[in-house]
């Protein structure tokens, strides 16, 4: 092996030890935040079950009274019924709790991660242990 | 071929097939390097593709529909091994300097979070051979004259003729997003040659394939629930040397039967749509329960 090839396939070696885990989904997660979570309560306003992603939106009363309607970002519907999220699970009008992590932008948007309805009920879109699917 | 390397060859299928492990399990870094190590014994992957070949006696084409493994129901990618990354024992691919170059300047956006897929972010279909690799519902469909190997994400198929036929004539040959895909059946085996494939992106930050690319990959069920493919990967302008590595298939849960394929329109809700940021970074659009005009931060203003 001469000097040049042991050179490429060093820096080869080196490189490829620096390349995280690609995530192969529709689009990369980099506009929200990576560690950090916002937790709303609201109302369902719509359920938008569909590809790639589906949108849970939720109607969030401020403290002036004003409304801020939310966009919980998940994965598409094949997923989230792996993850035992039904589209009928969040009908408009019920009330929940919801989790995710938020844009960074501000704009009221996050990636889902968890929601609770009023009854009780717990739902893990991306699974419960952030399923790399 | 001599009698030693057809021994070779026989010793090596035989510890594809011993790599019927549970489902969660990987193969063992001395099962992957024999598999690495065949790759590298062969120049080209049509010379790969004609020694298995010839390992199987000539392979069957269109077997009876009884001699075709079950492969049905509905699977979902598994892990195990990826383009650039290293394989099981720590052997990572051979690159070209222009390769190696862009990889480090990906793992450096990366780390910024400076990350768009020109691909699939803008619906264009992952292509093969990031197929194999990429998320949701996958369902296989054997028949004794071709085998479909078909994805969810925006509605792949790729179709691997085992009716005996040969890739078209080099003059009707054009870059194709999936290639063009032959086969044989090696017992339960399906032994697959793809070429044809068209000069585009892997993955997010991550070199470009050429033309020049081509694979040979060989599936196997090798459990009740696990479907294993070996593939090596032929590529001279990003692989000193061929890349092998082994992708595991799970099937999913259904018994109430209530997943099912269906079709995927990427464009179908507005609030998906994302663009690239002067920097390179992904970010999304107008969202239609915000009302706000993202386009004026797209363009600066």
């Amino acid at each position: 092996m001469t000097r040049v090839t042991l050179a490429i396939v060093l820096s080869a070696v080196l490189f490829v030890a620096l390349v995280p885990m690609f995530v192969e989904a529709h689009h990369s997660d980099v506009m929200f935040e990576e560690k950090k979570e916002i937790t709303v309560q609201g109302v369902v306003k719509e359920f938008q079950f569909t590809n790639p992603h589906s949108w849970l939106l939720v109607d969030v009363t401020n403290k002036d009274g004003s409304v801020t309607t939310w966009g919980f970002e998940a994965e598409g519907p094949s997923t989230l019924m792996r993850n035992k999220v039904r589209r009928s699970d969040f009908t408009p009008g019920t009330k929940l709790t919801v989790t995710g992590r938020p844009m960074k932008d501000g704009r009221p948007a996050a990636a889902w991660s968890k929601a609770v309805r009023e009854d009780g009920a717990e739902f893990f879109p991306r699974g419960r242990a952030s399923e790399t699917n | 071929m001599t009698g030693i390397t057809r021994l070779t060859l026989l010793a090596l299928v035989a510890i594809a097939s011993a790599t019927a492990v549970a489902q969660e399990q990987r193969q063992s870094p001395a099962e992957w390097r024999s598999m690495y190590e065949l790759g590298l014994k062969h120049r080209t992957a049509s010379d790969l593709y004609m020694a298995l070949k010839s390992a199987a006696g000539g392979g069957k084409q269109s077997p009876l529909f009884a001699q075709l493994p079950d492969w049905s129901g509905l699977w979902i990618v598994a892990g195990g091994g990826s383009f650039f990354g290293p394989g099981p024992g720590g052997v990572s691919p051979k690159l070209t300097p222009t390769a190696a170059a862009i990889l480090k300047q990906g793992s450096e956006n990366e780390a910024k979070r400076i990350v768009y897929d020109e691909n699939l972010s803008e619906c264009g279909p992952p292509g093969f051979p990031r197929w194999l690799i990429i998320p949701f519902l996958r369902e296989f469909i054997v028949r004794p004259e071709q085998t479909w190997l078909s994805s969810e994400t925006v509605n792949n198929v790729r179709r691997i003729y085992t009716d005996g036929r040969s890739h078209p004539p080099v003059e009707d040959r054009y870059p194709l997003y999936y290639g063009d895909s032959i086969g044989f059946w090696d017992g339960q085996k399906l032994v697959i040659h793809t070429n044809q494939l068209m000069a585009r992106s892997m993955g997010r930050s991550q070199p470009n394939q050429s033309e020049q690319m081509e694979t040979v990959e060989v599936w196997n069920k090798i459990d009740a629930r696990t479907i294993a493919a070996d593939a090596w990967i032929y590529d001279p302008t990003l692989y000193l040397e061929p890349w092998y590595m082994n992708r595991r298939y799970s099937q999913v849960p259904n018994a109430d039967k209530s997943l099912r394929m269906n079709y995927w329109h990427c464009g179908e809700n507005p609030n998906n749509e994302v663009f690239k940021t002067p920097d390179g970074a992904t970010q999304y659009r107008d969202f239609t329960f915000t009302g706000d005009d993202n386009r004026a931060k797209e363009q600066g203003r």
